[in-house]
Order: structure tokens, then C-alpha cells, then sequence
């Protein structure tokens, strides 16, 4: 290799990583601890709770939804989502007119229809993932943060092409004690890039994909969604829907062996204005994280469409994990702390 | 490149092993449960496993 292209790629490799190193420093040490999270919440936050009745038959999700809405007249479902570890439904409300972003969110025991302790993050975990998503300024800031994994990408791949030249005449692993100062670092610097190469490229291409779920989703909302359900019009009110148990089994039926995650009720964000968009994902460890919706017709209960995730979601729902580290026990997760430390 | 330059394998031969480990460990955990938690885990280890072996038996 040339000495000005040397040149050339050590200044980009110098200047990706310089404007980066702050930003990329704040999110490993946010990043550290939210690689514990549910360890951490479970300690910080243990609530004792039974259930109202251990043995009873639970309420169906019509019964919970009517006592939800009972509590807050005049609002309408948006969503509702199924407690994993306990028999808790939560039922997310809203006010047709009110300000936007606004809900309810409401914990039902489904065993008696009262009120369930909610299982909200501490705020100390809160604030943090906050703060390493997206600095606390919504979308610029994690198209912000995003632009910076970009960096991260650039200065890797840089390092990769300014190995050879400086490692050419070093056998692997050679860091020169005895050299000045900057010469040590220096073959400090060249190990740890060479063995945590894969490791660093995972986790920051995944961070540059989860920066961009927002225009994601919503891409996919436009285009994808809005061609499955091109044929409806006139948007179901709430008295006019069909059972919200029956489309979900409707939905169970034409997904089998699929574990229900969530429904989204005609209106909200997740759906259309004509129906109900039961969400499901695999049982496998890759499946989990894959979501797959089945839209049904909120007037006649009927199967509009399962609508299958095009490549972009499906990419977005593998960074999530993949960034995380949070998907194969507490070995990996180990691991990745010790990664991670600056 | 002089004579005394290493070959592409003498430079790149350790970290492509250690990539292609990391990278299994990483996607293999996440495509299966179970004992390949642990199977992902110890690969991706080998990646601090290398790093320790080499601080601490490098030459002075």
C-alpha cells in the first residue's frame, strides 16, 4: 500500500473516531448496566403479588376490557398486551380528543378484574436507557447517536485496512514494552481491535439499525401495512366491533404454534381504522423476536390478512438482541460487560 | 512489501480464527437455546481468552 493511501486512510480512521469516542463512551457506560436489567429490576424492585384468585377461571379479554374502559368513560382501547409472568392484562387507553401521546395504561388481574401493581422500570434504568437511546431529544437524538454508530462503522473498517501495514513485520499480539509510550499504546491499541473486531462490528451496525425503528416502523405502517388493508374505508367504531376473544382466536387459528404478544385496536398506531391487529411471535430463540400480525376485520371478525414482516423489520427485530446481548443467558451477558468496559 | 514482511496469514491468520469464532458464538445463541448458550458464550470468550494469553505471555 501506498504511503498516501496509508496516509489517507489513517486520517480516516483518525478523524471517524475521534468525533465519535465521546458519544460511544457515554453509551458504553449506559450500555453496561442496561445489559443487566432485568437482573438489576429484579433486585431493586421485587413486588410481592398474588393474583386475586389462584383457581378461578379468568376473565375473557371482552370482560377485561369493558371493566378497563368502565374506569375511564369516554376513552377507547388502544392496545392491550399480556403480562408473561403473571395473569395480567394490560389495557392501554385513550382519549379520542385529547393530546396526542397521552394514554391510560392499566394492569387488570384477570383471575378477579381488579387492579394489578404495574411493573414499571426503576427510574434509575429509566433514565439511562433513555439517555443511551437517544440523549433525551427523541428522534434527532437517536438519528444523532445513530450518525456516531456510523463513525464507529467507518473507523472499523478503516483499522481493518490499516492493519496489515502496521502489523507487517510484528507477529500477532507483539506490543513493544520498551518502545516510548505512544509506541506501547499503539500495539495495545492494534490487539484489542484485532480479537474484539466482530464483537464491536455486531453491536454497532446493530446500533445504527435500532436508531432508525421509528422510520422504520413507520415506513412499513405506509407502505407494507397500507397495501393489506387498500381495500377498507370507512373506519369501525367502538360499538360496532365484534368480539375482541373471537378475533383473537381467529387469529391464534390462522397462526398456530405462535404465542400472542399484543393487540392493537382500530385507530391506534399499530393498526388501521378497520381492525384489529393481533400480534404474535415464535416460540424458538430466533422466532421470539420476530413479530408477525394478523389483521381482522373489527366489524365481522373475519381474516383480513396475516401480514408477514418484509426484511427491514425483520432486520430491526434481529439488531435488538444482537445489541443488547441479552438473549443467551447470563454467560453471554457476562461477557458482554466485559466487552463493554472502556 | 521487503522480504522481511509477514504473509497475509502471518498477519490476518489469528484475527479471521477469532472473528469467525466470535461471530458463531454470537449468532449461534441467538438461532438455539439451551447448551448453545453456553457454546456462544465460550466462543465469544476466546476473544478475551486471547487477549489474556497474549498479555501475559508476550514476549518482554
Amino acid at each position: 500500500m501506498r504511503t498516501r493511501t496509508i496516509r489517507a486512510w489513517s486520517g480516516v480512521h483518525k478523524w471517524s473516531s475521534l468525533i465519535s469516542t465521546v458519544f460511544l463512551l457515554m453509551l458504553c457506560i449506559t450500555g453496561l448496566p442496561l445489559v443487566f436489567t432485568h437482573e438489576i429490576e429484579e433486585v431493586l424492585l421485587h413486588q410481592q403479588w398474588e393474583p386475586g384468585r389462584q383457581d378461578g377461571e379468568r376473565l375473557s379479554l371482552d370482560q377485561v376490557l369493558e371493566v378497563a374502559l368502565s374506569r375511564h368513560p369516554g376513552e377507547v382501547a388502544a392496545f392491550m398486551s399480556f403480562d408473561e409472568d403473571r395473569p395480567v392484562v394490560n389495557v392501554t387507553s385513550v382519549a379520542p380528543d385529547g393530546p396526542a401521546g397521552v394514554y391510560n395504561f392499566q394492569p387488570i388481574d384477570q383471575t378477579s378484574g381488579e387492579a394489578a401493581p404495574p411493573v414499571s422500570g426503576h427510574p434509575v434504568m429509566e433514565f439511562l436507557l433513555q439517555l443511551h437511546t437517544d440523549l433525551f431529544l427523541g428522534l434527532p437524538g437517536m438519528l444523532f447517536l445513530g450518525a456516531m454508530g456510523v463513525m464507529l462503522v467507518v473507523a472499523l473498517v478503516s483499522g481493518v485496512v490499516l492493519y496489515a501495514p502496521f502489523m507487517r513485520r510484528l507477529p500477532f499480539g507483539t506490543v513493544r514494552a520498551s518502545k516510548a509510550a505512544r509506541t506501547r499504546w499503539l500495539d495495545y491499541h492494534n490487539l484489542l481491535g484485532a480479537v474484539t473486531l466482530a464483537w464491536v462490528l455486531v453491536v454497532g451496525v446493530t446500533g445504527v439499525v435500532n436508531t432508525l425503528a421509528t422510520p422504520i416502523i413507520a415506513f412499513w405502517k405506509d407502505t407494507a401495512l397500507k397495501e393489506l388493508t387498500a381495500a377498507y374505508d370507512a373506519p369501525v367504531e367502538a360499538g360496532e366491533r365484534a368480539s375482541l376473544d373471537a378475533a383473537v382466536r381467529r387469529a391464534q387459528a390462522a397462526l398456530p404454534g405462535m404465542r400472542l404478544q399484543f393487540v392493537a385496536f382500530p385507530g391506534s398506531d399499530y393498526s388501521t381504522d378497520h381492525h384489529y391487529a393481533v400480534f404474535f411471535h415464535g416460540d424458538t430463540p430466533l422466532t421470539t423476536h420476530m413479530t408477525t400480525p394478523a389483521l381482522i376485520d373489527a366489524r365481522t371478525g373475519d381474516l383480513a390478512a396475516v401480514a408477514s414482516m418484509p426484511w427491514y423489520v425483520k432486520t430491526l427485530s434481529l439488531s435488538q438482541p444482537l445489541h443488547f446481548g441479552d438473549y443467551g443467558g447470563l454467560g453471554l451477558k457476562i461477557l458482554w460487560a466485559l466487552l463493554t468496559s472502556p | 512489501m521487503s522480504r522481511k514482511d509477514l504473509g497475509f496469514l502471518s498477519i490476518f491468520g489469528v484475527p479471521i480464527i477469532l472473528f469467525v469464532l466470535s461471530l458463531t458464538g454470537l449468532i449461534g445463541a441467538l438461532l438455539q437455546d439451551g447448551l448453545w448458550d453456553w457454546v456462544g458464550a465460550v466462543l465469544l470468550g476466546t476473544t478475551l481468552l486471547a487477549l489474556a494469553t497474549t498479555l501475559i505471555f508476550r514476549k518482554r
